[in-house]
């Protein structure tokens, strides 16, 4: 049987993260607006603790776009998650760092206090009604044995997505099968894959993800995003109707190629 | 043992350059990692004799050329039969297979010594391993050479896990020059997922970016994995901050390792952290966190309006300006 599989548009999150570029409130409902028009299945819009320009700019999108689910980006953090769902959007997708180097030297807690932290955040979010998906940031340098620990305890309080994230871009097309097969055989929780293309293997390693089981496919308009970017929906699916959209939105993300 | 030919040199032919850069960019090449190099006659008669050191190949049309040039370590043919034992063991036949539907068609070659299967694009959309194994089982007797073409975008994925999965020669060329798997983003993959480091030199990178940017008149893409020149440029707050407490949290290997380094940029998507940084980095006294909020604001506005991030003199110029702002609030 056909799988469906479904496209996460990150360009007005990770795309915009790129030095080089800033968008306007006008410039991303624009962008948006194309997105919702060809039926992409969700847009990360953006991060709304960054400023009340990038709340109003969701809210905007929000308003504006009638097919796409509109999702926004929060650390784990409970007041960045509260200030982020009075947006009005869909989706709310937090966050969790879960290598070692990113919880011992970034965040300098352990992986209790993670687990703790991001229950109380997904606590937050459901009280008012809003879907949560988790981003396991650094999932590829992580330990699968505490993935896998985690992913259970995300799913047993109501999260249905897990986003693994190749935040530096190492994952290899055969360990990505390998990371969404594993998921796959110890939960039955949805997946998205959200791949960095540090060593060029940005489409290679969604394609591989998509086949081993991953439902959705984070992509970016010219595979713009951090350092040398993400997924370039282009390049994966190959559409004029995306062409178009590049062709159209160029100006304002030129400064990121 | 791993080999990697880089078949960039033959490429040139039509923006040749003078003897001395071809010398050079061979040099450049064996530091990075490249086993042997592959050149066209005409980059090789622009060089008049090869370098004495490392292994070179060259790209012939027809065998009877062997004879012109006889010093090469392997000559590379498309398909032609050879009778002689002698000039067979020398030859890489080259074959092209668009499709993985084609692969029934290399029972034919099972004779040749050496062959380089060029294309097989579309194989990242199938069962890989099956296929490597099938490509194995239809040859049996060959020595296998994979140059994997660029057109899905996966060149240097399919050139990877080639290598991954046991076999030993790929065919690949610098920045990915003629469409197939990009030399230095195999080498770094094999070097983090295998261990794989032929004690070479990757800091000469920028140097050979530029070698290359000159002699084709074109330019890298700046957001060209290991080459791109903004590359390891950070903006975003939560980025830039685990990069002040350990750069491993967000890079996948050192820049320094290819002669390059980190850079925070301040724009619309900077946090406090990152701010305090650049303003102690450009030498202005700190001021109170009130004030670095404010100065954050005015960040934020400023690069939305201009849509881009900030450079160097604007950044001391809005920081200034808020400061002074700030200071006459206080005293007036």
């Amino acid at each position: 049987m056909k799988e469906n599989k479904y496209i996460v548009d990150t360009t007005l999150r990770d795309g915009e993260q790129s030095p080089g570029i800033a968008l306007s409130i006008e410039d991303k409902v624009f962008i948006a607006k194309m997105l919702d028009e060809i039926g992409v299945y969700e847009i990360e819009a953006g991060v709304p603790t960054i400023s009340g320009n990038e709340s109003e700019a969701i809210e905007e999108i929000v308003k504006n776009c009638n097919n796409s689910k509109i999702s926004v980006w929060s650390r784990m953090n409970m007041e960045d998650v509260k200030k982020s769902i009075t947006c009005g959007m869909d989706i709310i997708h937090i966050g969790v760092p879960v290598s070692y180097v990113q919880i011992y030297t970034k965040l300098k807690k352990n992986k209790v206090w993670v687990q703790r932290k991001i229950m109380e955040c997904i606590d937050v979010a459901k009280s008012h009604n809003i879907d949560v998906t988790v981003g396991l940031e650094d999932a590829s340098r992580a330990d699968i044995g505490f993935l896998l620990c985690l992913i259970r305890e995300l799913k047993n309080s109501g999260v249905n997505t897990i986003r693994i994230a190749d935040t530096v871009g190492v994952l290899t097309p055969n360990r990505t099968k390998e990371m969404v097969e594993t998921i796959k055989s110890h939960s039955d929780i949805q997946i998205e894959i959200h791949v960095h293309n540090d060593l060029g293997m940005a489409v290679a390693n969604s394609i591989i993800g998509a086949k081993a089981g991953a439902d959705f496919i984070d992509c970016t308009l010219f595979g713009i995003g951090e350092r040398t970017g993400n997924c370039n929906f282009n390049f994966a699916m190959n559409k004029k109707q995306i062409r178009k959209i590049e062709e159209l939105s160029y100006p304002m993300l030129q400064g990121a190629l | 043992m791993i080999k990697i030919i880089d078949n960039t040199l033959s490429a040139f032919d039509s923006c040749l350059p003078s003897k001395e850069e071809l010398l050079t960019f061979c040099q450049l090449l064996f530091t990075i990692g490249v086993d042997m190099i592959e050149l066209s006659i005409a980059a090789f008669e622009k060089m008049q004799q090869l370098p004495d050191r490392g292994k070179f190949v060259l790209r012939i049309e027809d065998i009877s050329q062997m004879e012109d040039y006889p010093d090469f370590f392997r000559y590379v043919c498309h398909r032609q039969e050879i009778a002689d034992k002698e000039i067979a063991v020398k030859v890489i036949t080259e074959v092209r297979i668009n499709d993985i539907r084609e692969i029934n068609k290399l029972r034919a070659l099972d004779s040749c010594k050496e062959l380089r299967i060029v294309g097989l694009d579309d194989i990242i959309c199938e069962d890989f391993d099956v296929v490597v194994k099938d490509i194995f089982k239809t040859l049996p007797n060959c020595k296998l050479n994979l140059c994997p073409e660029n057109s899905l975008h996966c060149a240097s994925a399919i050139a990877v896990q080639w290598i991954l999965n046991g076999e030993k020669e790929i065919t690949s060329s610098f920045a990915g020059c003629k469409g197939n798997a990009a030399t230095e983003e195999v080498l770094m993959a094999l070097r983090l997922s295998m261990r794989h480091k032929p004690t070479r030199d990757l800091t000469v990178l920028p140097e050979i970016t530029a070698l290359y940017e000159k002699i084709t008149g074109s330019s890298v893409s700046n957001k060209k994995p290991i080459l791109g020149k903004n590359i390891f440029k950070v903006e975003a707050g939560v980025h830039a901050d685990g990069l002040i407490k350990n750069p491993a949290t967000y890079e996948a290997f050192s820049p320094c390792l290819v002669g390059r380094k980190s850079e925070i940029i301040i724009g619309k998507h900077s946090g406090l952290k990152a701010v305090k940084l650049k303003i102690e980095e450009k030498g202005i006294l700190l001021p109170k966190d009130s004030i670095i909020e404010k100065i954050l604001c005015e960040i934020r506005k400023f690069c939305t309006e201009k849509r881009n991030s900030l450079n160097d003199s604007e950044f001391i110029e809005l920081v200034n300006e808020v400061i002074a702002y700030e200071g006459k609030q206080i005293y007036s």
